[in-house]
C-alpha cells in the first residue's frame, strides 16, 4: 500500500526583514516526505535550515509557496489553528533542550498530555521516562540533570504527545560523543516503534546517514543526496 | 483549564519568579493599605482631639437663643445634645467684686473632652466629664484669688448665691476665647433663670453642642444649615485657618504625599517585576506554543494565573497591611496623649484597587505580550519581543497616575510628582549617557575593577540607564519625603517652640514694669517686649453708626462686638507682616482677618470712642498676624499721637516653666492689680498634637524608605543573571574574586552616585514646588538633601548591589555557567 505523504512543500520562498534590506532565506523549495521517513537536512551554519525546520512545523509563516502538512495547508491558516495542528501532529526536540526549568522532569514530560487535557499524563511519562532510562530521575529539576539527560527529558516530552512528525534541531549538538550516541540510539527506537515520521536538522554527517533521506541546504536551496 | 493553570503556577513559584510578582503585589497593597489605614487612625485621632477643644463633634453658636426645633431634629437623628451660655457678668464675694466670662452648661456638657479642674490654687488639674451641680460655681484660680474666696466659700452671681466647688484649670470648648481677659467662671445651667442677670439686650453667646454619628451629624448639618441666620454659626472641630487645623490639614497632606510615594514606588516594583517574569517566560511560553498551546489556552491559564495571583497577593497584602499599620500604632502609643482609635475596614478598598490598578497597567500588557512570542524563538533565541516598551510604560504611568489622583481626590499633586518624575527620566537619559560614555573612553582594557566597572555600564547601556532611572526615582521620592518632612516639623518647631510664651500680663501700670522685670530677670523667665494698651470701641464706619449697621449686634463681626485693646508702635511687632499700605503712615493699621470679616480695606475711616473722646481715622496699612506667636498681637494699632494722652496699661507675654510656677506667682502677688492670663494648657495640647504628627510622619517616612529598599533590591535583581554570567565568565578566565567584587562596587558606586546626585537636584525642585503650590509654606534650600542624595547612592545602592549580587562571587563559575 502506499504511504501517506506526511508534508508536501511546494515553491517554498521565505523573506525576513534585514537592515540592508529583505532577505531572502528560502528559495523556492520542493519537498514531499511520507509517512514514517526519517530525513536529514544538512547544511552549514546560516544556511537556512532551522527557518526551513520552523516553518515545516507551522511555528512561522511562509512569504509564498505551500506548505501542506497532513492534507491541511498551514499558509492560510491562523495561529490558533497551527496551534492545533501543532498539538495533534508535531514533536520537537531541540538543540538546547528547552526544558522548563520550574518543572521536574516529570512535569515537563506531562506537559503536553495536560495541554489536551489528558488524564493519565502521569503514567504515561513514567513509562517514557522509564523507556529513555530515567525512572530514578522524574523528580529532578533539568539543573540537576546533565546535558545527555536532559536532552532524553525532551524526546520523552516529545513523544508524549504521540506525534505524527518529529522535528528535531540539531539533537546532539550540545552533546558529546557517548551521550549523542545514546540519544540518537533512543531516539531511532522510539521513532521506529511508533511509526512517526522524523525530520532532522543536523551538522554530524554520521548521523545524517542514518536517516532514510538526506538533504543539503545551500544558500536557500535544498539539494537531495 | 484553571486546574491546569493552577498547577503551572504552582510548579512555576518554585523557580521565584512568581513569586516576586507576588511579593511586588503584597508590597503594593500592604503599603498602601498601612498608610491609608494610618492616616484614617490619625485623622479619628485628630478630630477626637480637636472634638474634645471644641467639647463637641459639631456645635453652633448663636447670638440668639438656640431655636427648640433645632433640639427636637437633634434628638430625632439620635445626636447627644449639651448647651452652654457664655456672657461678662459681675462676681461678688463680700466687698470684692470681679468682670468675669461665665459660662452656665447643661448636665451633659462636655459631650467631648473633660473639664481640668483642682482643690488647690494653681494646680494642674484632674480631668472631670461631670459640670458643676446646681448650686454649685467653679472659679479659675485668678477669679478666686481677685475675689479671694477659697473652696465652699459663697459668691454671688446676679440675685443668687452659689458655692465654690473648684477651682477651674481648664474649661473645653472655650479655647477661642481663651485670651478674653476676663477671668472664667462656670455654672450650672438650671441656676441661670435664678440669677435674672440675662436680660433683654444683653450680650450673650449661645451654643448648641452635638455629638453622635457622621451620618446623623450630616444630615443634621445639611437640615439646620440653611436655617442659620446672621449671628449664627455652625462650626467643625478641624477648621482651616485655625492653629491646630492648619497644622492637620499640613500633616495629611504629608501623608498623601507619603502615600502616593508608596503608590509609585509600588508601580515600579510591580513594572520589575513584570518585566523579569516575562523574560523568564519567554522560551516558556515559545515551547508551550510547539507543544500545541494555542493563544486562546494561553490567554486563559495567564488569566487564570492573573486573577489567582492578584487575590492571594491582595488578600495578603491587606493582611500585611492591617499588621503593619497595628505596629506603627502600637509603636505611636507610647508617644500619643490619646489612644488611637480603630481604623475602618472600609478604608481597605485603597489597596485592593492600587493592587488591581498596578497590576493592570504594568503586569496584564506584559502578558498579553508574552503570549504574542513567536514559537520560532525556540529555534532562533535571539528573537526577542516586539518593543513597544514607551507604549506599556506609558500605560503603567496613566495607571499610576489615575492611582495618586483617586488618591488625592485632586489633580495638582499628581502633576507636579508626574511632571518630576518626567523630568527626570530626560534628565537621567542625558546625563547618563554622557558619563558612562565618558566613563568608557577613559578606561579601557580588563585589567582592574575600574575598566570592568565602566565597560559593564556602557554595555550594558539601556538596561543600566533604565537602573539609573529607578535608582534615581526611588532615592528622589526618598528625599522629597525627608525635605518635606523637615521643613514641616521645622516649621512646626518654629512657631511653637518649647519656650513659647504661655502667660500674658495685663493691667500693668507704667510704674509696676520694672519692678515686674527685675523679678521675671531674676527668676531668669523670657519674656516679651512691652506693649501700651489703652480700651476703645469702635463706634462707626465710614460715618455710619454701628447701632444703624446692625441693630442689637445681630450678625456684628467681632471688631465692633466688644472693646478692643488699642496699641501703638513704631515697627511691626513680632509675627507681624506688611500686607498693603503703610505701616508708618497716620492711620490704623488693622489686622488682615479681621477686617475681611468686617469688610474693611485701605481708605476706610472708623470712628472709635476712647476713654470718652471720639477719633476718627482712615485704615492705612492691612497686617497678617500669626497668632500662634503667642506674643501680645492688637487688631488695631493707632499712632503714638492719638493714644499718647490717655494713662495706658502695658501688656507683655512670657514663658514660665513648672519650676518657675511657685516663685513666680509669688513675686506676682506683690501686684494684685496685675492680671495674669496663663495659657499653658491649650498651648500643651498644640505641642501634643505636633508632637505626635511628627512622631507620625518621622514613622511613615521609615515604612516608605523600607519599601523604597525592597524595590532597590528588585531592581538589581531584575539584571542579576546578566551580571552573574559576566562574573562567572570573568572567574572562568582567571579574574580574581577582588577583581570582580571591584567592578561591581565601581558599577554599583556610580550608579548610586550619579543617581544620588540628580535625584537631589530633582527632590530640590520638587520640594519647591510643594513648599510654594501645596503647603503654602516659605520655599528653602535644602543641604540636606544634597548630602543625603549622593551619600545614600553611593552606600545603599553599593551595598544592596553587592548584597544581590553575592552569589557572582560565592558560587563556583563552573555550576553557574551550567545554569544558562
Amino acid at each position: 500500500m502506499a504511504k501517506r505523504t506526511a508534508i508536501k512543500v511546494s515553491n517554498l520562498t521565505h523573506t525576513v526583514a534585514a537592515n540592508t534590506g529583505d532577505l531572502t532565506i528560502l528559495k523556492g523549495i520542493n519537498l514531499e516526505i511520507k509517512e514514517g521517513e526519517s530525513v536529514a537536512i544538512v547544511g552549514s551554519s546560516g544556511s537556512g535550515k532551522s527557518t526551513l525546520l520552523g516553518l515545516l512545523a507551522g511555528l512561522d509563516v511562509n512569504t509564498s509557496g505551500e506548505i501542506v502538512l497532513y492534507g491541511q495547508a498551514f499558509s492560510s491558516l491562523d495561529e490558533e489553528k497551527r496551534a492545533i495542528i501543532r498539538g495533534e501532529y508535531v514533536g520537537f526536540i531541540f538543540q538546547s533542550f528547552h526544558l522548563l526549568p520550574s518543572l521536574q522532569a516529570i512535569e515537563n514530560v506531562m506537559l503536553p498530555a495536560e495541554l489536551k487535557g489528558d488524564e493519565g499524563a502521569r503514567k504515561k511519562a513514567e513509562e517514557l521516562l522509564d523507556k529513555v532510562g530515567l525512572s530514578h530521575r522524574l523528580t529532578h529539576y533539568p539543573n540537576q540533570l546533565s546535558g545527555g539527560e536532559q536532552q532524553r527529558v525532551a524526546i520523552a516530552r516529545a513523544f508524549a504527545s504521540s506525534p505524527k512528525i518529529l522535528f528535531a534541531d540539531e539533537p546532539t549538538g550540545n552533546l558529546d560523543e557517548a551521550n549523542g550516541k545514546i540519544i540518537i540510539k533512543q531516539l531511532f527506537e522510539l521513532n521506529k516503534s511508533q511509526g512517526t515520521t522524523l525530520i532532522m536538522v543536523t551538522h554530524d554527517n554520521e548521523l545524517a546517514k542514518k536517516c532514510d533521506r538526506h538533504m543539503v541546504m545551500s544558500e536557500g536551496s535544498l539539494v537531495e543526496k | 483549564m484553571v486546574n491546569f493553570a493552577f498547577k503551572l503556577m504552582l510548579r512555576d513559584l518554585r523557580s521565584g519568579d512568581i513569586l516576586m510578582l507576588l511579593m511586588a503585589l503584597i508590597i503594593s497593597v500592604s503599603t498602601v493599605t498601612t498608610i491609608s489605614l494610618f492616616i484614617d487612625r490619625l485623622q479619628l485621632s485628630f478630630e477626637q482631639e480637636s472634638a474634645n477643644l471644641l467639647a463637641a463633634d459639631r456645635l453652633i453658636r448663636s447670638d440668639e437663643a438656640i431655636p427648640k426645633n433645632w433640639q427636637f431634629k437633634a434628638r430625632e437623628l439620635s445626636l447627644k445634645q449639651a448647651r452652654r451660655t457664655s456672657f461678662g457678668t459681675m462676681i461678688f464675694s463680700g466687698d470684692a467684686l470681679q468682670l468675669s466670662q461665665l459660662s452656665a452648661v447643661t448636665d451633659s456638657y462636655p459631650l467631648k473632652g473633660a473639664y481640668l479642674v483642682d482643690d488647690t490654687l494653681f494646680a494642674r488639674g484632674q480631668p472631670s466629664k461631670q459640670p458643676p451641680k446646681k448650686g454649685e460655681v467653679w472659679l479659675s484660680s485668678r477669679l478666686a484669688s481677685l475675689l479671694n474666696v477659697r473652696i465652699g466659700e459663697k459668691v454671688e452671681v446676679g440675685e443668687l448665691q452659689l458655692t465654690v466647688a473648684k477651682y477651674l484649670v481648664r474649661d473645653p470648648g472655650s479655647s477661642s476665647s481663651a485670651f478674653a481677659i476676663s477671668p472664667r467662671a462656670v455654672m450650672n445651667i438650671r441656676d441661670l433663670p435664678s440669677t435674672k442677670v440675662i436680660i433683654p439686650g444683653s450680650r450673650v453667646r449661645y451654643s448648641l453642642l452635638l455629638a453622635g454619628e457622621p451620618v446623623d451629624l450630616e444630615n443634621f448639618e445639611s437640615w439646620v444649615v440653611p436655617e442659620l441666620k446672621e449671628g449664627q454659626r455652625w462650626r467643625t472641630p478641624v477648621e482651616k485657618g485655625e492653629r491646630i487645623g492648619d497644622t492637620i490639614v499640613k500633616a495629611e497632606s504629608f501623608l498623601l504625599l507619603a502615600g502616593i510615594l508608596a503608590v509609585v514606588m509600588s508601580g515600579i516594583a510591580m513594572a520589575l517585576a513584570s518585566t523579569r517574569f516575562v523574560k523568564r517566560h519567554l522560551v516558556q511560553v515559545a515551547v508551550l506554543k510547539t507543544l500545541g498551546a494555542t493563544p486562546k489556552v494561553l490567554i486563559k491559564v495567564f488569566s487564570i494565573q492573573f486573577v489567582i495571583l492578584f487575590f492571594t497577593g491582595a488578600l495578603l497584602g491587606l493582611a500585611v497591611g492591617w499588621g503593619g499599620q497595628g505596629v506603627i500604632s502600637s509603636l505611636l502609643s507610647g508617644l500619643m496623649s490619646t489612644s488611637l482609635p480603630e481604623p475602618s475596614v472600609g478604608r481597605l478598598w485603597l489597596g485592593t484597587i492600587t493592587g488591581l490598578v498596578s497590576m493592570v497597567a504594568f503586569c496584564l500588557p506584559m502578558m498579553l505580550r508574552l503570549i504574542k512570542i513567536s514559537p520560532m524563538s525556540v529555534l532562533h533565541p535571539s528573537r526577542k519581543l516586539e518593543k513597544n516598551s514607551l507604549a506599556l510604560y506609558s500605560m503603567g504611568f496613566i495607571g499610576i497616575y489615575g492611582l495618586m489622583c483617586i488618591y488625592t481626590k485632586g489633580f495638582l499633586l499628581p502633576s507636579i510628582m508626574t511632571l518630576a518624575m518626567l523630568a527626570i527620566g530626560i534628565l537621567v537619559s542625558i546625563v547618563g549617557w554622557m558619563v558612562f560614555k565618558l566613563g568608557r573612553s577613559l578606561t579601557s582594557g580588563a585589567t582592574s575593577g575600574w575598566q570592568i566597572g565602566f565597560a559593564s555600564l556602557y554595555r550594558r547601556l539601556l538596561p543600566n540607564l533604565f537602573q539609573l532611572l529607578v535608582f534615581t526615582l526611588i532615592i528622589m521620592l526618598g528625599l522629597v519625603l525627608v525635605g518635606v518632612k523637615s521643613s514641616i516639623v521645622t516649621e512646626w518647631q518654629e512657631q511653637l517652640p518649647v519656650d513659647a510664651p504661655n502667660h500674658y500680663l495685663f493691667n500693668v501700670q507704667k510704674d509696676q514694669i520694672e519692678q515686674i522685670n527685675a523679678s521675671t530677670e531674676n527668676l531668669r523667665v523670657l519674656r516679651s517686649d512691652w506693649y501700651p494698651m489703652v480700651r476703645g470701641r469702635v463706634i462707626s464706619v465710614n460715618g455710619k453708626s454701628i447701632q444703624t449697621l446692625y441693630p442689637e449686634g445681630k450678625g456684628e463681626p467681632e471688631l465692633y462686638e466688644r472693646e478692643l485693646n488699642l496699641t501703638w508702635s513704631h515697627s511691626l511687632g513680632k509675627g507681624n507682616k506688611l500686607l498693603s499700605g503703610d505701616f508708618s503712615a497716620d492711620g490704623l493699621s488693622i489686622e488682615q482677618r479681621v477686617a475681611k470679616a468686617a469688610n474693611l480695606s485701605l481708605g476706610d475711616t472708623l470712628t472709635l470712642n476712647i476713654g470718652g473722646n471720639i477719633v476718627s481715622l482712615p485704615i492705612t496699612s492691612v497686617r497678617s498676624v500669626d497668632w500662634s506667636s503667642m506674643q501680645p498681637n492688637f487688631y488695631l494699632i493707632l499712632p503714638k499721637r492719638v493714644l499718647d494722652g490717655y494713662s495706658a496699661n502695658f501688656v507683655s507675654s512670657l514663658f514660665i516653666s513648672n519650676e518657675n510656677a511657685q516663685p513666680f506667682y509669688k513675686s506676682m502677688s506683690q501686684h494684685p492689680t496685675v492680671s495674669i492670663l496663663n495659657v499653658g494648657d491649650i498651648l500643651k495640647q498644640i505641642q501634643t498634637v505636633i508632637e505626635q504628627l511628627s512622631e507620625a510622619i518621622q514613622l511613615v517616612l521609615l515604612c516608605i524608605l523600607i519599601a523604597g529598599a525592597l524595590v532597590l533590591i528588585a531592581s538589581v535583581r531584575a539584571t542579576l543573571e546578566e551580571r552573574l554570567e559576566e562574573g562567572a565568565l570573568l572567574r572562568v578566565l582567571g579574574a580574581k574574586k577582588a577583581l570582580v567584587q571591584q567592578s561591581l562596587v565601581v558599577e554599583f558606586g556610580a550608579l548610586g552616585l550619579f543617581s544620588g546626585l540628580i535625584a537631589a537636584a530633582g527632590a530640590e525642585a520638587c520640594v519647591y514646588a510643594l513648599q510654594v503650590f501645596i503647603f503654602k509654606s516659605q520655599a528653602s534650600w535644602h543641604p540636606l538633601l544634597w548630602a543625603l542624595g549622593p551619600l545614600i547612592g553611593i552606600s545603599i545602592i553599593t551595598a544592596i548591589g553587592l548584597f544581590a549580587s553575592r552569589i557572582v562571587l560565592k558560587v563556583p563559575p563552573m555550576h553557574l555557567l551550567r545554569d544558562f
